[in-house]
């Protein structure tokens, strides 16, 4: 796979975040590499000794399982994607993007 | 109400954006430089290199995730090596003007860093060999909205509040106030900065993709990557709906739900874009 490949292996939800942004607890969805050996395996659960060293590496990101904590509740996300098509939703291939946008948006929920 | 205006006077007011003083000179500099047709790699790296500013802003681009590079590039030299060098001097460009912006159209950076990422992501989509470039014609579909409020603030202002209170297209707005749209305004000056026909063709065409002959692919990509990160609500203050995607357009990119799907995880980094780049 090619660098910065989109990166969405089955239904496991990942989320790719800066180092800066980790947090204690949070587990590895990808292993991290160094040159062709594995420094960390998929799984590991980062601790703040692990953070502030990958923090000192040079990597741009890492992937982690799980889910961003959402701003705002579904119900309002609903309502602004309804708000934001309008009556254009109704013809193709709107109304296929907002069916998409729609199951994304849920799928952010559960 | 006045007429429109008339769009000599618009394309040589823009084209003359070197004498323009509300244009900060970095941005004149760049805008000279561009226009250079001998501007070499060397220039152009030592041009940046001796901006401590601008080098640390292109960099945090690039090895953001819009770009996706996995390691760390971290010398413009080494930028201009991996990317080439229209795509730095896109960047170039990109962080030097939409800077000017973050102030004047509210959410416009957001959007064009947004369309950057998911350009790019078609383009990898289709097996382009510099998805890259695709990239820069998404950052910069939308320049010729900074020029123009440049140029004309009290028209544009207008037309802004225009699209606001009637819920219509901005460029749709723009019409009523200029004889040509931000879309024009931004390929007069890809063209006068030497870009190529791509870029010029994606940057006039994204409201309307049929109408590009001579890059089909990359107009159809920035034009429906327009339209997905409006969808998700990355857009700017002043349109509220998303515009229609042209059916033929959505057709040639092949795009599946799990790829639509992917390319709206792949958005989700772009929150982070908007405080990494100042």
């Amino acid at each position: 796979m090619r660098p910065g490949a989109p990166q969405r292996i089955g239904c496991k939800v990942m989320r790719k975040l800066t180092p800066d942004k980790l947090e204690a607890g949070m587990v590895l969805a990808k292993p991290i590499l160094r040159g062709s050996a594995v420094f960390l395996g998929e799984g590991s659960v980062l601790s703040e000794g692990v953070i502030s060293r990958l923090q000192s590496m040079e990597i741009n990101y890492v992937y982690v399982e799980g889910l961003a904590e959402q701003p705002i509740p579904l119900d309002e996300a609903l309502a602004s994607l309804d708000a934001r098509f309008g009556n254009s939703g109704d013809s193709e291939p709107m109304a296929r993007i907002k069916r998409i946008v729609h199951e994304y948006i849920v799928d952010l929920y559960e | 109400m006045s007429e429109p205006i008339n769009i000599n006077t618009m394309r040589r007011k823009v084209e003359s954006i070197n004498a323009l003083p509300t244009v900060p000179s970095t941005l004149k500099h760049i805008s000279s430089m561009l226009e250079n047709p001998q501007l070499s790699i060397e220039e152009l790296g030592r041009f940046i290199s001796n901006d401590p500013a601008l080098t640390s802003k292109i960099l945090k681009m690039v090895n953001s995730a819009a770009y996706g590079f996995p390691n760390r590039i971290s010398s413009i030299s080494h930028a201009i090596m991996l990317l080439g060098l229209n795509v730095v001097r896109g960047l170039l460009l990109g962080v030097s003007v939409f800077e000017l912006m973050q102030k004047n159209i509210a959410g416009l950076w957001e959007h064009s860093m947004g369309c950057a990422v998911v350009s790019r992501w078609i383009a990898q989509k289709h097996e382009f060999k510099e998805p890259e470039e695709v990239s820069i014609c998404g950052l910069l579909h939308d320049i010729g909205k900074v020029i123009l409020i440049l140029h004309f603030p009290a028209e544009y202002e207008q037309a802004q509040e225009k699209a606001r209170s009637e819920g219509i297209a901005l460029h749709e707005a723009e019409k009523v106030f200029f004889d040509a749209t931000h879309a024009d305004v931004g390929s007069w000056l890809a063209q006068k900065w030497r870009f190529p026909i791509n870029l010029v063709e994606a940057l006039e065409y994204h409201h309307r993709p049929q109408l590009s002959q001579q890059a089909t692919l990359e107009t159809a990509i920035v034009h429906v990557s327009d339209v997905l990160v409006r969808a998700r609500g990355i857009g700017i203050d002043c349109e509220a709906r998303v515009p229609d995607a042209d059916p033929d357009a959505w057709k040639l990119l092949r795009l599946s739900d799990d790829d639509v799907k992917d390319i709206l995880a792949e958005l989700e980094e772009t929150a982070f874009l908007e405080t990494e780049i100042d």
